[in-house]
């Protein structure tokens, strides 16, 4: 209980250090939010900075902004006018989460698959896979999705190129949004199975001669599994820069091609809002993680 | 001996084909007037898209009509150089908080550990596009950006070395002759972790040059008309419809240094002795 209240204590902590850096560096970028592309006069510029409170010091804005925050109101977006920050979120946040549960699914299925023929299928099979896995996790994801578009979608003409209507659409981003974490996870896995075969209790099971299935599933699998639980936290980041690139590339209408645009457009609250929402998932995907290998086994508490 | 030596050896193999794939690539971005001979900025308007091999167009055109092997040769340069640059400026980074942290012990050590761990839950590229809001779009932004972005692995690394080489033997040995602390540090322990450095050196190159095409395709990093392979990935990404060519050059330049870099930093990681 002390240690899930002290993990809560460093959540916060980093909340509020990401909720600072974010203000800060919005704050010194070079250009104001309102002077791209269009000559404002300057009583209309003048206008909407004190609109926005911008015309205020800097340490008044940090303080106006962070009570705003901590009241639950994270403001209106600059560029799309008077519409919330809240509102955008809550209409995108459900479309890249669906994006992103669909392709943990998938990437552990793969992964787990992966894992288990190079650790435990044919020799052959297993350096092919291994071999190919190096390839995969370093495959970025931008290039998997052109290739899948240009085959699939351009020519094979089997899927839509992009959008975000109905399920054939989402079969492309998920595919391309799952396969390098599959490659990782697969070799995460591999590995674990391999301390396992050494392990006394591996051993013994050989010995004793259990079933081939049986003794892959229990006596290997199983307690490899750890491994795959404690990288829930690495998986969330990459799901999250992947959805970055294959939302933008998709077009589909999701939390990371918000955030991408709104670093073009110098929204400041937009990109508060959404590095914020980003730092609550990638919190609770660690703490979850954690708590589901320290659940499963003890022993890695005590480290 | 002779078993020992083969031994060894044989834990390099595997590493020969991606050094000599990557000692190419270097070549080729050091030397480019030699291997391309046309200018990578001139537009010929009569061979826009043309096909590879088209009048002495090896590659083929983009749809400025501009020679693709050539640009993409330039573009070699500079990704090569942020890819090195991002593995070494990661590496001092990480290196000197890593290193300092297991020196320094309690009570830094464990407030040090904790502040990396909250940084570390943040992804690279969340972390370099917000800096990259402030840093601009240059060559130099995207370096440091990348780099801020993703030292933290390297100073976990360090720092168990650091832990490690603290309690050796020729450590104590050196303590206790009476080394002057300087002397310590810059004779006997920064040489033995020489070997780790350039691991993560290795290590990080292929994320800097991942990080460039990421953020370079998204339109966050390096702008045309500068070439880098995220650039002509990007153009090429847009050019999909038409021809295919303008993207699959790029890419496959990514996909072979990555990979290259990838096996060599294992295999040098694995000798070396440096747990992954």
């Amino acid at each position: 209980m002390r240690r899930i209240l002290s993990r809560l204590f460093s959540s916060v902590l980093l909340l509020w250090a990401v909720f600072t850096l974010t203000f800060l560096l919005t704050r010194f970028a070079p250009g104001n939010p309102f002077s791209e592309g269009r000559h404002l006069p300057p009583e209309v510029m003048a206008h909407l900075m004190s609109v926005y409170h911008l015309d205020r010091p800097l340490p008044v804005q940090y303080l106006l902004t962070l009570r705003q925050t901590l009241e639950g109101d994270l403001g209106v977006s600059y560029k799309a006018t008077g519409i919330p920050v809240s509102e955008i979120l809550s209409q995108t946040l459900p479309v890249s989460l669906s994006l992103g549960f669909a392709a943990l699914c998938l990437s552990l299925f793969l992964g787990l698959l992966g894992g288990i023929l190079i650790g435990a299928g044919p020799p052959l099979l297993s350096r092919i896979l291994r071999q190919a896995t190096t390839v995969l996790v370093g495959l970025p994801s931008f290039l998997l999705a052109a290739v899948l578009i240009d085959l699939l979608a351009l020519h094979g003409g089997v899927f839509p190129v992009a959008l975000w209507e109905g399920w054939r659409s989402a079969v492309l981003p998920v595919l391309a949004l799952a396969v390098a974490p599959a490659g990782y996870l697969a070799r995460v896995f591999a590995a674990s199975m391999e301390e396992t075969i050494e392990s006394p209790f591996y051993r013994t099971a050989l010995a004793k001669g259990v079933g081939s299935v049986r003794r892959i599933l229990f006596h290997l699998v199983l307690p490899s599994l750890n491994a795959v639980l404690s990288l829930l936290g690495p998986l969330a980041a990459a799901f999250l820069t992947g959805s970055f690139v294959v939302e933008t590339v998709f077009a589909i209408p999701g939390m990371g091609r918000v955030f991408v645009l709104s670093v073009m457009n110098r929204d400041y609250p937009l990109i508060m809002g959404t590095t914020l929402v980003y730092t609550v998932f990638l919190t609770v995907a660690i703490l979850v993680g954690d708590l589901l290998s320290e659940a499963v086994d003890p022993r890695v508490r005590s480290v | 001996m002779s078993q020992g030596g083969r031994v060894r050896r044989s834990s390099f193999r595997g590493g020969v084909v991606p050094f000599l794939l990557l000692l190419a690539l270097v070549l080729l971005a050091l030397l480019p007037e030699s291997f391309t001979g046309i200018d990578p900025l001139t537009q010929h308007a009569r061979l826009v898209l043309a096909p590879p091999l088209t009048s002495g167009h090896l590659l083929g055109c983009d749809f400025l009509g501009r020679d693709l092997w050539s640009r993409l040769v330039s573009g070699s340069l500079v990704s090569l150089t942020v890819g090195v640059s991002v593995g070494i400026l990661s590496t001092v980074i990480g290196g000197i908080w890593g290193i300092l942290s297991g020196f320094l012990g309690r009570p830094w050590d464990p407030v040090m550990m904790r502040t990396l761990e909250i940084w570390y839950a943040l992804p690279e590229i969340l972390i370099a596009t917000l800096l990259m809001l402030v840093l601009g779009h240059g060559l130099l932004a995207v370096v440091v950006a990348l780099s801020i972005g993703g030292w933290m692995g390297v100073a976990r690394v360090l720092r168990a070395e650091t832990l490690r080489l603290r309690e050796a033997v020729f450590m104590d040995a050196a303590r206790s002759s009476g080394v002057s602390p300087l002397r310590l540090v810059f004779r006997h322990f920064l040489p033995n972790v020489m070997p780790v450095v350039l691991v993560m050196v290795l290590f990080r190159i292929p994320g800097g040059i991942l990080g460039e095409s990421t953020l370079s395709f998204l339109g966050l990093g390096l702008a045309p008309p500068q070439a880098s392979w995220g650039v002509l990935v990007n153009e090429g990404w847009k050019a999909l419809p038409v021809s295919a060519f303008m993207l699959i050059w790029p890419a496959a330049f990514i996909v072979l240094s990555l990979v290259s870099f990838q096996i060599l930093a294992d295999r040098l990681g694995r000798r070396l002795g440096v747990g992954r």
